[in-house]
C-alpha cells in the first residue's frame, strides 16, 4: 500500500516538473519562464546593476578595455583591429544578441523556425528572392579577394560567439524566454546576410506596376503622369556639374518586344513607405566657426531594439564613434578624428525582371536566343516550429532566381520571372566600412567606397581639412534609356544588362561653389549626366527644402543644423493647400465644422508641429482628393503605382480642367476641383468619425507615432503614441511607424564636435532602464554629447569592463 | 514547530541552491531533504509547498522592488493579466505546487525505509 501511494505521488511530481517544461500552444514552459533565478524575473536588472570589472574573452592579444558612458554607450580601447572587432562582437552580443540573431534569422528565411507555420509564406518570399543565396556569395568573394577583412568577421564571430558560449539562462535575453528558443553559433556568413538584408529593406523595384501600367495607359500617357525628369527636380549633384570622364557607350536594341500582358502577380514587398533619409555637410564658408559641418539622419522603420547600436571604437591607430549595426563590423554612420561620413539611400532601380520561358515542365531548360540554355535547381529546406519542415525548389536561371512559378504566387502555368539583382553577385561592403572607420581624407573615403555594390548609397563627406564631398555609389547596371523599366523577355540575349557604370563614373562632387553638399532621396543628377538612372521612388519635398534652407543659411552652427534635422516645414502642403483651397471655392459655407475646418487650414503655417491641428486635416484632405484623382487607376485587378505627389500637385496647378482628371467610367467630366471637394467631402465625414471617437486631432495624436518591438505582437515592448511632429515628406520624416532612425551632427574642428541620439536605447533587454530611454530627447529634437573619449577620461563614466 | 522550521529550511535551501540549479533539480533537493528529516503526509505538503513558494515569491518581490524595472508589468500586460501583481501570484503558486509535490514524495519516500515498530501491541 506504501509503495503504491508513493509510487501514485512521484507520477504526479514527475508529471508536474515534467508539465512546467513543456510549451503549451504559444504558451511558453512556465517554469524557467517564471522560475525567479532563471526566467524573465532575472531580466529586470539593467546593466549597471550587474556591471563587471572583468570578463573573459579568450583569443586577443592584449587585455581590452570597455568604458560605458552615462547613456550605457561603450567605448571599446584595443590594442590592434583584431582585438578590436572580436571586442565590438562580444560587446554587441552581450547587449543586442536577440536582435541580431532574430534580424538574421529573418534574412535567411528562418521565422518558421520561431513562430511556426504562419511564416512559411514570408520565408518562401525571403529565400525565393536569393538573399542567403547572395550572402553565399558573398563570403567566397570576401574570402578570395580581402582576407584580411575576412579575418576580421571571423574573430567579430567568435567575440559573438564566446558571449554566447558564456551565457547563463539568467541572462538570456527575454524574447529567447518568451519564444522558448536558445541562440544559435554566429558565423561570418550572418554578418555578410545582414548586410544583404540591408539592401532588401532599402532597395525596390516597380517593374511589375510599370509593365501593367504601360499596358492600361500606353507610352505616351505613362511618360505624362510618370515623367522621368519632371519639372523643378533639384538633384543631389549640383546642376551643372561637369562630367569629366568619357562615357562607355550603350547600345539601344532596335526593336524592344516586352511580355505584353497585364501582369496578376502580388510584386515582391517594396520598402517600408517613409524609408529614406537626409544627408548634407556645409563647407567652412559657410559655418560660423570655419569649419565644416555634417549632419545624417537615416528614415527607418521605427523599431525596438533600435536598428542602430552607438559605439566609440579605438585602437592606437585610430577612433572612431557613431552609429553601428549590431552584426556588421565597425561604424556605419559617424565619425573619427579625421573625417566624418553619413549615408542616405541612392534608390535607383537595380533590380530587374526577365520572363522565362522553359522548355518544358521539368524546367530544366530555358530558351535563350536561338538555343537553350541549362537551369539550375537550389532547394530551400524551411524548418518549421512543430511541424515537419516546407521544401521549396527554387529554379535557377543565369539572371538569377525565378521567383514567380507555378508553386508561388501563380496560379498560372506559364508564369516564371526570374529577378537579376545585384544583391546576388559578389560584394564586399563590410570593407568600405572598415576603410572609412580608419580614413584620414577624401582620397581614403573614395578608396573605401570603391568596394560598395548594394544597396546604393549617398555617401557625404567632411574633413577636418576642410574638404565637403558627395558620391553615390553603388555597382550601377549600364542600361539603355528605358531598360529595366519594365519586365523584360529572358529569351532575348538583347535585353541583357550591358555591363556596369564604371565607380569613376559615378556621380560624385568635392567642394561645390554652393558650399554645400546634400541628398535626399531625390534624382542624383540632372539630366546631362551620360548614363541611365531611372527609379520610380525619387522624393520631391526634404531635398528641395533642405537645399533651400542650405542656400540662404549663414554663419551656421551645430545648433543651426540640429534645427534643420528637425525642421517640420510641410513643404508638400505649403504647395498644394492653396490650390486645394481655391479649388475648393466656397461651396461649404454653410456648414459650421467645414468652416472651423477651412479656417483652420488658412490660418496655418505648414509647420507640421505635434500641437497644431492644420496638418491632420491637411493630411486627410490630400489622401481623399489623391484617392479621387487616381480613383479609376487603383481600381485595376493587376497591381499598378500611382503617380506620385509632387506630379499631382503640378497637373492640379498647370491644367486642372485637363483630360487626366476626367473619370472615363462617369457620364460626367471631372475636374481637379470635382476631386479636391469629393476629397473634402471625405475629410469631413473623417474628422466627424474622429472627432467622436478620439477626440483632439492635433498632429502628434493622429499620427502616433510608435516605436514597435520587432516582434509586433509584444506591444507592451512598444512604445506608443511618441508626441513629436514631422511626416513624411518632411525634413523631420518621423510619421506613425517611420522616421529618423539615426541623428548626428558633427563639427569638423581641430577637435570634434559631436552629437547624435536615436530612437530607442542601447540596451536591447526590454527589462533595463536603458532600452527605450533616449526617446523622449530624440521626440524634443534633443541630443546627446558624441564626442570622442580617451581612455582616462574620468568624467561621466557609469561602469568599466576589462576584457581578457 | 517542526513544521516552521522545515518550512524555513526548504526555503533557505532554495535561496542557496536555486542560483545554480533548474528548478528540477531545486526539487530533488527538496524531496531529498523531506525524505532525510522530513515531516509526515499533509506537514510535508504544505512546509515543503510554503518553502519553495514564499522563497520564489519573495525573490520575485525582491527583484521588482530592488531593480524598479517595468518588466513584470510588461509581461504581465503581454500574457493577458494587465499588470505584474498576478504574475508575482503564479510565481509564488507554481514554486508553491513544486516545492509541495517534491517534499510530500521525499516524504513518502521516508516513509517507505522507515522500520517498522517491532512490537506494536508492547509493553
Amino acid at each position: 500500500m506504501k509503495y503504491i501511494g508513493f509510487l501514485v505521488v512521484l507520477a504526479l511530481t514527475v508529471a508536474l516538473a515534467v508539465a512546467v517544461s513543456m510549451p503549451f500552444g504559444a504558451i511558453p514552459p512556465l517554469a524557467p519562464l517564471l522560475d525567479p533565478y532563471h526566467g524573465f524575473w532575472q531580466n529586470s536588472f539593467s546593466e549597471d546593476k550587474l556591471a563587471e570589472d572583468e570578463l573573459e574573452l579568450n583569443n586577443l592579444g592584449e587585455p581590452v578595455n570597455v568604458v560605458y558612458d552615462e547613456h550605457l554607450i561603450p567605448h571599446i580601447f584595443a590594442a590592434n583591429e583584431a582585438d578590436l572587432y572580436r571586442a565590438q562582437g562580444y560587446i554587441t552580443a552581450k547587449h543586442r544578441l536577440w536582435q541580431m540573431e532574430f534580424q538574421t534569422m529573418a534574412a535567411a528565411g528562418r521565422i518558421s523556425e520561431i513562430v511556426g507555420p504562419l511564416a512559411i509564406d514570408l520565408d518562401r518570399m525571403t529565400r525565393r528572392k536569393g538573399l542567403a543565396y547572395g550572402a553565399e556569395i558573398g563570403i567566397k568573394f570576401t574570402q578570395e579577394t580581402d582576407p584580411e577583412t575576412y579575418a576580421l568577421l571571423e574573430a567579430y564571430a567568435d567575440g559573438v560567439n564566446q558571449y554566447i558560449d558564456q551565457l547563463d539562462d539568467a541572462q538570456l535575453p527575454v524574447e529567447y524566454k518568451i519564444l522558448n528558443y536558445r541562440p544559435e553559433q554566429w558565423s561570418a556568413f550572418k554578418s555578410i546576410l545582414l548586410l544583404k538584408y540591408m539592401t532588401d529593406m532599402l532597395v525596390g523595384d516597380r517593374d511589375l506596376e510599370y509593365s501593367n501600367l504601360r499596358k492600361i495607359l500606353g507610352d505616351a500617357m505613362l511618360d505624362k503622369l510618370y515623367p522621368e525628369y519632371p519639372i523643378g527636380v533639384e538633384p543631389i549633384i549640383e546642376p551643372g556639374h561637369k562630367w569629366e570622364f568619357k562615357p562607355l557607350e550603350v547600345s539601344r536594341p532596335d526593336s524592344i518586344n516586352y511580355p505584353n500582358d497585364q501582369i496578376l502577380l502580388d510584386p515582391l514587398p517594396q520598402p517600408e513607405k517613409g524609408t529614406g533619409s537626409n544627408n548634407w555637410a556645409v563647407s567652412g564658408a559657410k559655418t560660423k566657426s570655419g569649419n565644416p559641418i555634417l549632419a545624417n539622419d537615416p528614415h527607418l522603420s521605427l523599431n525596438l531594439p533600435s536598428l542602430w547600436y552607438s559605439m566609440q571604437l579605438t585602437t592606437p591607430n585610430h577612433s572612431v564613434k557613431g552609429a553601428t549595426l549590431p552584426g556588421a563590423l565597425g561604424v556605419i554612420s559617424g565619425f573619427n578624428e579625421n573625417i566624418a561620413w553619413g549615408v542616405t539611400n541612392a534608390t535607383r532601380d537595380t533590380r530587374d525582371w526577365y520572363k522565362i520561358t522553359f522548355q518544358d515542365e521539368s524546367r530544366k531548360a530555358y530558351r535563350y536566343g536561338d538555343k537553350w540554355m541549362q537551369s539550375s535547381i537550389r532547394i530551400e529546406e524551411i524548418k518549421v516550429k512543430g511541424q515537419d519542415a516546407f521544401l521549396d525548389t527554387v529554379v535557377y536561371t543565369h539572371y538569377g532566381p525565378v521567383v514567380y512559378d507555378k508553386t508561388f504566387n501563380s496560379t498560372r502555368q506559364d508564369v516564371n520571372f526570374a529577378l537579376k539583382w545585384n544583391v546576388h553577385e559578389g560584394s564586399n561592403e563590410q570593407s568600405t566600412f572598415l576603410k572609412l572607420n580608419t580614413g584620414k581624407n577624401h582620397d581614403d573615403y573614395n578608396a573605401a567606397l570603391d568596394n560598395f555594390t548594394a544597396p546604393a548609397q549617398n555617401f557625404v563627406f567632411a574633413s577636418k581639412s576642410g574638404d565637403i564631398a558627395m558620391r553615390i555609389q553603388g555597382k550601377f547596371p549600364l542600361k539603355w534609356k528605358g531598360q529595366g523599366k519594365f519586365f523584360m523577355d529572358g529569351a532575348d540575349p538583347r535585353m541583357e544588362w550591358q555591363g556596369y557604370i564604371p565607380n569613376e563614373h559615378n556621380a560624385s562632387t568635392l567642394n561645390p561653389s554652393r558650399g554645400f553638399v546634400s541628398s535626399a532621396n531625390q534624382h542624383p543628377t540632372d539630366s546631362t549626366y551620360p548614363y541611365y538612372v531611372f527609379d520610380n521612388s525619387y522624393e520631391f519635398y526634404r531635398n528641395r527644402r533642405l537645399n533651400n534652407k542650405l542656400t540662404d543659411m549663414k554663419d551656421i552652427t551645430v545648433e543651426d543644423m540640429q534645427g534643420l534635422q528637425f525642421d517640420d516645414y510641410y513643404l508638400h502642403a505649403a504647395e498644394a493647400l492653396p490650390q486645394m483651397l481655391q479649388l475648393l471655392g466656397s461651396g461649404f459655407e454653410n456648414d459650421a465644422n467645414a468652416k472651423k475646418y477651412i479656417s483652420l487650414l488658412k490660418q496655418w503655417d505648414f509647420y507640421a508641429d505635434p500641437n497644431q491641428k492644420a496638418p491632420t486635416l491637411f493630411y486627410v484632405w490630400w489622401r481623399e482628393a489623391y484617392g479621387q484623382i487616381w480613383k479609376e487607376l487603383s481600381e485595376n485587378l493587376a497591381p499598378v503605382t500611382l503617380p506620385n505627389y509632387y506630379q499631382t500637385v503640378l497637373f492640379m496647378k498647370n491644367e486642372p480642367e485637363g483630360e487626366i482628371f476626367d473619370l472615363k467610367k462617369t457620364p460626367e467630366v471631372e475636374s481637379a476641383a470635382t476631386h479636391v471637394k469629393e476629397g473634402f467631402k471625405g475629410m469631413l465625414e473623417v474628422m466627424k468619425n474622429w472627432e467622436a471617437e478620439e477626440g483632439d486631432f492635433s498632429w502628434a495624436n493622429y499620427k502616433r507615432t510608435k516605436v514597435q518591438h520587432l516582434v509586433p505582437q509584444f506591444g507592451a515592448f512598444s512604445v506608443e503614441n511618441v508626441y513629436t511632429g514631422g511626416g513624411a515628406g518632411i525634413l523631420n520624416a518621423t510619421s506613425g511607424r517611420s522616421g529618423a532612425s539615426w541623428r548626428m551632427v558633427v563639427e569638423l574642428g581641430p577637435e570634434i564636435k559631436a552629437f547624435g541620439i536615436y530612437p530607442g536605447g542601447q540596451s536591447g533587454n526590454p527589462g533595463s532602464r536603458f532600452y527605450s530611454n533616449f526617446i523622449p530627447a530624440w521626440a524634443n529634437g534633443e541630443y546627446l554629447n558624441f564626442d570622442l573619449r580617451k581612455a582616462d577620461q574620468q568624467e561621466g563614466v557609469l561602469f568599466t569592463t576589462i576584457l581578457n | 514547530m517542526k513544521f516552521i522550521l522545515f518550512t524555513f529550511l526548504t526555503a533557505l535551501l532554495v535561496i542557496v541552491f536555486n542560483p545554480f540549479l533548474p528548478y528540477w533539480g531545486v526539487m530533488l533537493i527538496v524531496a531529498v531533504f523531506a525524505a532525510l528529516i522530513g515531516n509526515k503526509g499533509a506537514g510535508a505538503f504544505f512546509a515543503g509547498g510554503l518553502g519553495m513558494g514564499l522563497a520564489w515569491l519573495g525573490q520575485s518581490i525582491y527583484i521588482s522592488s530592488f531593480s524598479g524595472s517595468s518588466l513584470p508589468d510588461n509581461m504581465g500586460e503581454l500574457m493577458g493579466f494587465g499588470s505584474g501583481l498576478p504574475l508575482l501570484a503564479l510565481t509564488g503558486i507554481l514554486g508553491f505546487l513544486l516545492g509541495a509535490f517534491s517534499a510530500w514524495t521525499g516524504s513518502l519516500l521516508r516513509q517507505l525505509f522507515k522500520r517498522k515498530p517491532d512490537n506494536i501491541y508492547g509493553h
